[in-house]
């Protein structure tokens, strides 16, 4: 069970690393009109 | 002046706030011209703006901003709506200034924005992005810590040793502490404030509730043997964080979706246009720097800037969010558009008439705003009641804790905290501005302007409708009903004659002949010889008639159009309105002329009297006309020949007696009955928006709509009712839960946050769209 102390550090260190993801697909807008893409193949132009 | 380029320039997205200092940006509104983008005149030299307020959370936070501004000398009045963030502010050029009242707004703790510029938009979008972030990160954190909460709960005493105890304790802490560090902030920002200025809002006792939480929990973590022994609560505390995010979040999307109806109003002016220079080229400038006079080139797809009459091309126009007409209406040479109307089909030039506060589009807007910030006095007592509430809730919580104290501090403050979190005086303000804003909203889209929020609450409870009988009940236009001519002379021709006249008049008997004779001429194929006619000598006498000479190749026939007496024809005995044609010689003919019923009155009457509604007729015409109208119209309650004195009487004896009256006006010559009513309602397209007294619009000009505004304000009514229901069982059940230590911290954050969000998502019920009902 020693790998435990290891393996929860490098969890708290994944969830940071997560975070960063998360961060980056906010802030480029992503979540903000999630129909447009799906519907961008429907246009004309 | 240099600065003012800056502005009026559009900068790319996103850039305006880093590009600009705060400071600075404030001082570019000084300039007159800037604010005159956001602001309009008030009378007696005053000026009325319209502002977005940025780092609103609570309709407690409204107050807050109102009296700060209040307090700046030179600000006369001021309206935050904390349904839609926006607010108005009037105050004296003269002694204040935009930058001073936005500071004072900024030391309070949120930053005005003028309404009317894509600025607003990107301050939602990028508050909309940084909540979704709180949101994401708190939720993220939410489920790591649980997992290491999760050993603490399934294990046995002693199963895991102490050393993995401690470093899954500290794992929660560490994950805990983003959390409480950033999506945490809004809660303590505004709980801050508050006890700075020594008010107290929503966020204080949450924001009181998160620190004492962390805080016993992260004794418990570096100090297990301390007064609050080795309990840790950092999964509740990330819970309930999440929750509350959660439920504002979603607020904030409903809102955005619920002010969308108003905002796509609002936003309805293309920012450029291409306008004809004077070497006849086509320039594209700001809409800003267009004036009267300007000719404009539109195409497909493109929205008309101002009012303007068509130079050339025809096409296609949506007025559905000006008009609630929905659909598309031909326009050709020489007709009107207006501005905020979208052009379909093709190609146009336009003449502008009108720009700016003068048009119809910029009265709607006005109009709109305002109603939206007036507070329905339901809402009012909402928000009185929150203050004293918000002190109990703290009192109870600390009563709780000291009750607590001796059986074990940790255990004490988190049923503390519980109380803290559960209760939601937000919910109880909420609960009827986002229900009568919802409303407000789709009436708006089938084209019923609300001038008052409490107007729907009066309406809802009224059980009389009157009709004022021109303009409402018949159209404003007369018809004809017969002609009676001179032997010898053929009623087509006496028409075409006296259309020669009635052309060169506007009086409303004048346009009808001219409109029947068209259409009589368009069916003969004769119009280009109606309208080539050619009169010279063309006078009209106010009241009496019009007199000109017809010039028929080398015949000349001198004509007069008008009353009998005008014309010295005989008086025929009828109920109905005479026109009469003389030419030199005498008489020609009588034109009897009839008010036109709308023809789809008597099928709203009907749904009138279906809905239980008491239907009258109030007139100032002749008796025997409106008699005929309202038995044209099922109605069995009509009076004629009032004085609008009368019709005040009448209607107040009506209020004495304990009913609720409805008034339905053509919205110009009632203005006191209309006043007078409890709700009231003014038809017609013709209508100065700005000068009409009427609770309700209807801006299509088609009655059809008043039943269903009816119909939705009893409804809307309801979902108030509801709402206010629901918070006050909330809390009447909730908090004495807490109380007793019945409900655990992150139970009363999920509580909280569904207890706002099932108010707005009931209200959202009403802002689904009026069908439209198949054209009776």
């Amino acid at each position: 069970m020693d790998i435990l102390f290891l393996l929860i550090p490098l969890s708290v260190g994944l969830v940071f690393f997560i975070l960063g993801g998360l961060w980056w697909a906010v802030h480029k807008g992503q979540f903000e009109d999630i129909e447009a893409e799906g519907e961008r193949i429907l246009r004309n132009d | 002046m240099i600065p003012v380029n800056v502005l009026t320039i559009t900068l790319p997205e996103g850039t305006q706030d880093q590009a600009v200092p705060e400071k600075e940006r404030l001082k570019l509104l000084d300039d007159p011209q800037e604010w005159a983008q956001f602001s309009h005149a008030e009378g007696d030299g005053r000026c009325a703006s319209s502002v977005v307020f940025e780092g609103m959370h609570c309709a407690a936070c409204a107050i807050t901003i109102e009296d700060a501004l209040l307090r700046v000398p030179g600000v006369q009045s001021v309206q935050v709506s904390a349904a839609s963030h926006r607010g108005r502010v009037v105050w004296t050029p003269g002694s204040t200034r935009p930058s001073a009242w936005m500071e004072a707004a900024a030391r309070a703790g949120y930053r005005a924005v003028p309404a009317n510029d894509a600025h607003a938009h990107e301050l939602r979008r990028q508050e909309a992005r940084r909540m979704l972030w709180r949101v994401a990160v708190a939720g993220l954190c939410m489920m790591q810590v649980m997992m290491y909460a999760t050993p603490a709960y399934v294990t046995a005493p002693g199963e895991i040793t102490p050393d993995m105890v401690a470093l899954l304790r500290w794992a929660s802490w560490v994950l805990s502490l983003p959390v409480l560090l950033f999506s945490c902030t809004p809660f303590f920002k505004a709980a801050w404030r508050d006890l700075h200025q020594r008010q107290i809002s929503m966020d204080l006792p949450v924001a009181l509730g998160m620190l004492a939480t962390f805080v016993v929990s992260s004794l418990g973590t570096f100090e297990p043997h301390g007064p609050f022994g080795a309990e840790v609560y950092f999964d509740s505390l990330t819970m309930f964080v999440f929750f509350l995010l959660a439920g504002r979040w979603l607020e904030l999307r409903l809102r955005d979706r619920t002010a969308g109806a108003l905002e796509a109003v609002l936003n309805r002016l293309p920012d450029s246009v291409s306008r004809r220079n004077p070497e006849g080229d086509w320039e594209r400038i700001s809409v800003r720097r267009l004036a009267v006079g300007d000719v404009l080139e539109v195409l497909p797809g493109q929205a008309l800037a101002g009012d303007g009459t068509i130079l050339s091309g025809q096409t296609q126009v949506d007025e559905a969010l000006l008009t609630g007409e929905s659909r598309p209406l031909h326009r050709g040479v020489g007709e009107r558009v207006i501005a905020g109307s979208h052009n379909l089909s093709s190609r146009i030039e336009v003449r502008i008439d009108q720009v700016g506060a003068a048009t119809r589009y910029a009265q709607i807007v006005a109009l709109m705003e305002n109603a939206s910030l007036s507070r329905p006095s339901m809402a009012l007592v909402a928000d009185r009641m929150a203050k004293p509430f918000l002190v109990f809730v703290l009192l109870a919580a600390a009563a709780a804790a000291w009750h607590g104290w001796s059986s074990g501090p940790a255990h004490a403050v988190m049923v503390a905290v519980a109380v803290l979190v559960v209760t939601c005086p937000c919910a109880l303000s909420l609960a009827t501005p986002a229900a009568m804003l919802a409303t407000a909203g789709a009436l708006a889209r089938s084209g019923v302007l609300v001038r008052r929020l409490t107007a729907l609450q009066n309406l809802a409870s009224i059980d009389t409708v009157i009709f004022d009988k021109t303009g409402t009940l018949t159209h404003d236009a007369f018809a004809l009903a017969g002609i009676r001519t001179r032997e010898g002379v053929a009623p087509e021709q006496a028409l075409f004659w006296a259309a020669a006249l009635a052309r060169h008049s506007l009086h409303p008997v004048s346009r009808a002949i001219w409109a029947e004779a068209r259409q009589q001429a368009q069916a003969r194929g004769a119009l280009v010889a109606l309208e080539s006619q050619a009169l010279q000598e063309v006078t009209e006498l106010a009241g009496q008639g019009v007199h000109a000479v017809l010039v028929q190749g080398a015949q000349k026939l001198a004509l007069r159009l008008g009353s009998a007496a005008f014309c010295q024809a005989p008086e025929l005995v009828s109920e109905r309105l005479q026109v009469s044609l003389a030419d030199a010689t005498g008489w020609l003919a009588t034109f009897e002329l009839q008010e036109e019923v709308r023809s789809e009155a008597r099928a709203v009457v009907q749904r009138l009297q279906g809905l239980g509604l008491s239907v009258q007729v109030l007139s100032g015409d002749a008796p025997l006309a409106v008699a005929q109208v309202a038995a044209a119209v099922g109605i069995t309650n009509d009076r004629g020949a009032c004085t609008p004195q009368d019709k005040l009487t009448h209607m107040q004896q009506l209020q004495q007696q304990g009913h609720r009256v409805a008034m339905v006006g053509d919205g110009l010559n009632d203005g006191p009955v209309l006043a007078g009513a409890d709700a009231s309602f003014a038809l017609g397209q013709a209508v100065p928006l700005a000068q009409s007294k009427a609770d309700f619009v209807l801006m299509g000009g088609h009655l059809g709509v008043l039943v269903d505004t009816i119909e939705r304000s009893r409804q809307t009514l309801r979902v108030v009712k509801q709402n206010l229901a629901w918070a006050a069982v909330y809390n009447a059940a909730c908090v004495p839960l807490a109380l007793v230590g019945w409900l655990p911290a992150w139970a009363a954050g999920l509580g909280m946050a569904l207890s706002s969000l099932l108010v707005v998502l009931n209200a959202l019920r009403l802002s689904s769209p009026i069908p439209a009902k198949p054209s009776i």
